[in-house]
């Protein structure tokens, strides 16, 4: 559980707590889930913490129920969440969709473990294609966000929520197993964003109103495509706003290497250690995976001699680069199925390896 | 940029996990970054289980690492398994209360001390990981003895506070365990 430190603001906690703490700050109302290691800290987090603020806890029968349960939640206007993982995220995925067609603002934590099928309960990055493809039918995108830190597991969950309701988009905090579990310092501020007007459209009964419905119904006769016209008019002002990366010593990098979540921490330390080999090596970390920061890696394409991708799965986010890079320059890939993320030295013994 | 890493290991049920968040407590408090994450999976008492932390003046370089400054074994499966992982010149804090005291390697330093029997003498078997930290405190010079009285305070749970005497008891009689008992 969470230990205040008493000289400084600082709390030494768990991933998993930081996020569901951020949660209760950020005005989460509701909170519906059913336990997966490596998150069930979060449920077991709300469970008590729900209750004791007079806010909405339900221990769901099924993840199935538990993401519709926010459906419903998030169509009253009120901030609401889940959280899960990989093969229990894998049930979520057509509501999620839904949730994209219904425009409503879910927030969803998947913390990643081992896959395919049950897998294993080891840190993973193998749900890199679930969160930013998708298992939902129909065109959509969620945003999603990759922390690398426990601190950023506070700052990009405050961050999800003002997005999925800024944007009315459902909005994937991906942290994994090891961010989920590992302890550190973190410092818990007051919410930093601007509450949205919820009121043109949420469900708050229709006294003095018009009624309204939500739906994702998109009628025959819309042969004009208008709704998805719209929705994806949305993702385009998305894409234009919201890309967040991380870039250290790219200006003059002959090799960039490219990381998100848990696994970039080595992936830094790697390109530091390098340089002092005298390998000009630069470090870049997407934050949002969706918005992917395709235009940025377009442009360091133009005068870097190539791309390594470094990740913990069998090679995915590896795509994005190069589909964003568009064949300018090598996307290289190294890579690890499934764990801790590979020391620092490994990697850069691997990167020697491709040179 | 000076870092250095701990891995504590032993059984499920010896307070492995604890005393790491006792010792990543102690290092916050020194205003270092740290990080502390567990061995994780189906764990269970009696079965081994270890957690790593990383101190750092600076950003936390990674995890995972390949090698380790420090190791405190509280039983002989650990100190088989991390033996290899310390570092040239490291430390080897291992309990021969459960551990057999052979010197394989000589670039390293060991510290053999009874600790689960020290701990049964202090009152409670409980006790050997907080004893160990006292060890490691007095071999490493890390952090003091008094973060450490804090970390425990921190620590531990309003419901366990009348256990905080013991603790710091337990913390004290390791770090006062001489280091280089008469004969070496």
């Amino acid at each position: 559980m969470a230990t205040e430190c008493l000289t400084n603001k600082k709390i030494l906690t768990k991933g998993n707590y930081a996020i569901a703490q951020a949660a209760i700050q950020a005005g989460c109302q509701c909170y519906f889930g059913y336990p997966i290691t490596p998150q069930s800290e979060i449920g077991e987090f709300m469970s008590g913490k729900m209750q004791e603020l007079k806010r909405g806890y339900v221990s769901a029968e099924s993840e199935l129920a538990a993401i519709n349960m926010v459906i419903g939640a998030v169509s009253t206007g009120v901030k609401a969440m889940t959280s899960s993982s990989s093969c229990a995220v894998s049930l979520m995925q057509e509501a999620l969709s839904y949730a994209t067609a219904d425009e409503l603002p879910v927030v969803l934590v998947s913390v990643m473990r081992g896959g395919p099928g049950l897998g294993n309960i080891y840190p993973s990055q193998g749900d890199y294609f679930q969160a930013t493809k998708g298992g939902g039918n129909g065109d959509y995108n969620l945003i999603v966000l990759a922390p690398s830190t426990v601190q950023e597991c506070v700052d990009l969950t405050y961050k999800a929520f003002y997005l999925a309701q800024k944007y009315r988009n459902p909005t994937v905090l991906l942290a994994d197993g090891l961010l989920g579990q590992m302890m550190e310092p973190v410092e818990f501020y007051d919410y930093p964003y601007p509450e949205i007007d919820t009121s043109n459209w949420a469900l708050t009964g229709a006294k003095n109103r018009e009624a309204r419905i939500i739906r994702s119904y998109a009628p025959l006769a819309d042969d004009r495509c208008v709704f998805l016209e719209k929705l994806f008019q949305k993702y385009k002002t998305i894409e234009e706003n919201e890309v967040v990366y991380e870039e250290i010593n790219t200006t003059d990098a002959d090799i960039i290497l490219v990381s998100f979540g848990s696994t970039s921490r080595n992936v830094k330390t790697a390109m530091k250690k390098l340089r002092q080999k005298g390998i000009k090596a630069g470090f870049f970390r997407p934050v949002t995976l969706y918005p992917f920061p395709s235009k940025k890696l377009q442009e360091l394409a133009q005068k870097v001699k190539k791309f390594i991708t470094v990740e913990v799965n069998m090679g995915q986010m590896v795509n994005d680069v190069r589909l964003a890079v568009n064949g300018v320059c090598p996307v290289e890939l190294i890579h690890k199925g499934v764990g801790a993320p590979p020391s620092a030295d490994a990697i850069v013994s691997k990167i020697e390896e491709l040179l | 940029m000076s870092e250095k890493n701990f891995i504590i290991a032993g059984f499920g049920g010896q307070g492995v996990l604890l005393a790491g968040e006792v010792l990543a407590n102690a290092f916050m408090l020194e205003r270092k970054n740290v990080t502390w994450y567990p061995s994780y999976g189906a764990e269970m008492r009696g079965g081994t289980v270890n957690c790593e932390i990383v101190m750092s003046d600076d950003e936390v370089s990674e995890v995972n690492k390949a090698d380790t400054d420090f190791v405190i074994a509280l039983n002989q499966a650990s100190f088989d398994r991390f033996l290899s992982k310390i570092k040239k010149g490291g430390w080897m804090i291992a309990n021969s209360t459960l551990a057999k005291e052979i010197k394989t390697r000589a670039d390293i330093n060991y510290l053999f001390a009874p600790i689960t029997k020290l701990a049964e003498e202090v009152g409670n078997i409980k006790m050997a990981n907080i004893l160990a930290l006292g060890l490691l405190a007095k071999a490493s010079r890390l952090v003091s003895l008094d973060t450490l009285n804090q970390a425990l305070d921190i620590v531990i749970p309003p419901h366990r506070k009348h256990l905080l005497p013991l603790n710091l008891k337990a913390l004290k009689i390791g770090y006062e365990y001489d280091l280089l008992p008469a004969g070496i």
